[in-house]
């Protein structure tokens, strides 16, 4: 019945957004064991963060651990020193904080599902993803003045303002972006060869997504309600009526759909919190150095991200601690390998989005 | 199939969404944040922007130790562009430290010539040269810092020394 063969997927492979390596034990194409190692990109940056920097710029280290969730690091970074000052930001900064990461959200989330098609044989739609993403890039650059870096979070506040033309750009920008993403949405829905390629493809049960402690869209694509955004109040999202998303089919392309959900649903975000920006300050001083420790969990594109920070009452912190959702991800991706087709590994991957930068730091 | 077709004909016919950017150049939006520039006749030297930079993309060179002058070196090939120097120079707004919202081109076979970008990328040619010269300018930049350390601990071991011997004086006159 043929012979035990192994398959190396990684460490670099033109499906993989970034390096990671699996090795894939396989008899007959289908897949029975497999081996994941994830330290490709290690560049010490928690080690970095407590010996050269001071608690005020080490967040500009932080950002560049990764460039899709550098907004998450930020907001991770900074409502957690935030709490050791017990300084408070205004109302109108919280808003735009609040701008800034779900416009991230979208584009991450846009740039995952183009490449699930793409590794699914849809190139056409790898284009037409990365083509509507261009308008969310646009507007990040506006508002913050680079593409991917955004330095916007500062102790106390943000470090730009919004203008009454930027956010009539912003609006009219997200409207158009919102047919083109519901026109995409459409596609993934209903298209039938799609739909052979991603459905009950590597399911995950309700159950299981529990056990093993999934975070993000996959969780809630498996029916886990599980989102920072609704748990844990950093940035006002009860305000402008935040709901989860979820669905129950618990594959690729449930996951897929949750994801195309979710963008609708930043959109909608940010479309009211633009009509209800609060006017006054941006910023607020602070004093004294951190000392304590805390903890904050924010909503990264990819899932629940959590940070730890430990001052001691000097300049530079004592402890920081980064779990980003990539690592808590993996042990299920693992066990879901088994029993699929090896051709799956690719559309399997890149469903969960992983962010190795992340996880490897 | 009727409403693919005239979407593919759209699209042949739509101007394309690319930008031939090593042709053209890439349009920057207002606000972009670009490179940093400098006025020295503006400049205080207060070196906050020097300790702040994160990559350390700017380094101040104490160059003639006994009157405290001091050039500015900036590293636009090492610097991350977060504008935090900006923010903390006391004299951002009448327009010390500015970042601009153009770019400047990458390093490729030449290297770039400005007078506001500091000392040191105006002396070198060849762009093969810049990381050297970086890094002899930091070994030498902190060098000069501990000559002018110890040029300081001298001149008040000196004034210590007089101040003592006028007292001793103005004793010995008593």
């Amino acid at each position: 019945m043929g012979n035990k063969i192994v398959v190396p997927f990684g460490s670099q492979h033109i499906a993989l957004p970034e390096p990671v390596s699996f090795l894939f034990d396989t008899k007959n194409e289908i897949i029975t064991d497999v081996r994941v190692d994830v330290g490709y990109v290690h560049r010490g940056i928690e080690k970095a963060a407590i010996t050269k920097f001071e608690f005020t710029n080490v967040a500009y280290l932080l950002t560049r651990i990764c460039g899709f969730c550098s907004i998450t690091h930020a907001g991770g970074y900074h409502h957690g020193i935030e709490k050791l000052l017990d300084v408070e930001a205004p109302k109108r900064a919280e808003y735009i904080r609040l701008i800034i990461t779900e416009l991230d959200r979208i584009h991450s989330h846009m740039l995952a599902n183009a490449h699930v098609a793409e590794v699914a044989g849809y190139e056409n739609l790898f284009m037409q993803g990365v083509k509507d993403r261009e308008i969310v890039m646009d507007l990040l650059e506006n508002i913050t003045g680079n593409r991917i870096q955004y330095d916007i979070y500062t102790i106390g506040g943000v470090r730009r303002d919004i203008s009454k033309e930027t956010a009539e750009y912003i609006k009219k920008q997200l409207n158009k972006l919102k047919d083109k993403v519901l026109k995409v949405y459409d596609f993934y829905d209903t298209d039938y060869t799609f739909g052979l390629k991603t459905k009950g493809i590597s399911y995950i049960s309700y159950d299981d997504a529990k056990k093993y402690n999934v975070v993000g869209p996959i969780a809630r694509a498996s029916g886990l309600a599980t989102d920072a955004r609704a748990e844990f109040d950093y940035l006002p999202y009860d305000e402008l009526g935040f709901e989860v998303q979820t669905r129950t089919e618990g594959d690729v392309w449930a996951r897929n759909i949750v994801r195309q959900m979710e963008v609708v649903h930043s959109i909608d975000l940010i479309l009211r919190a633009i009509d209800n920006l609060p006017e006054g300050d941006i910023k607020v001083k602070y004093k004294g150095r951190p000392k304590g420790e805390t903890f904050v969990r924010v909503e990264a594109p990819r899932g629940e991200c959590f940070y730890y920070l430990k001052g001691n009452g000097t300049k530079v912190l004592e402890r920081v601690r980064v779990r980003v959702p990539t690592y808590s991800n993996i042990p299920i991706l693992k066990e879901l390998f088994v029993g699929e087709k090896y051709s799956d590994a690719q559309p399997i991957v890149l469903s969960f989005d992983p962010c190795m930068s992340c996880t490897a730091r | 199939m009727v409403k693919m077709f005239i979407e593919s004909f759209k699209n042949l016919f739509s101007k394309p969404e690319t930008v031939k950017y090593p042709f053209e150049p890439f349009p920057e939006p207002e606000g972009f944040r670009g490179t940093i520039l400098y006025d020295e006749e503006l400049c205080i030297f207060c070196d906050r922007c020097e300790n702040v930079c994160p990559p350390g993309a700017i380094l101040f060179e104490i160059v003639d130790v006994e009157n405290n002058k001091r050039e500015y070196n900036y590293n636009p090939y090492l610097c991350i562009y977060c504008g935090a120097c900006v923010d903390v120079c006391p004299k951002a707004d009448e327009g010390c430290l500015t970042q601009v919202n153009t770019r400047i081109k990458p390093l490729g076979n030449e290297v770039v010539k400005n007078k506001k970008l500091g000392y040191l990328i105006n002396k070198i040619e060849n762009p093969k040269e810049v990381e050297k010269a970086w890094r002899e300018l930091e070994i030498r930049a902190k060098e000069s810092r501990e000559k002018y350390a110890e040029f300081k601990k001298q001149q008040r071991l000196k004034k210590r020394a007089q101040a003592q011997k006028a007292k001793e004086t103005k004793t010995d006159d008593n």
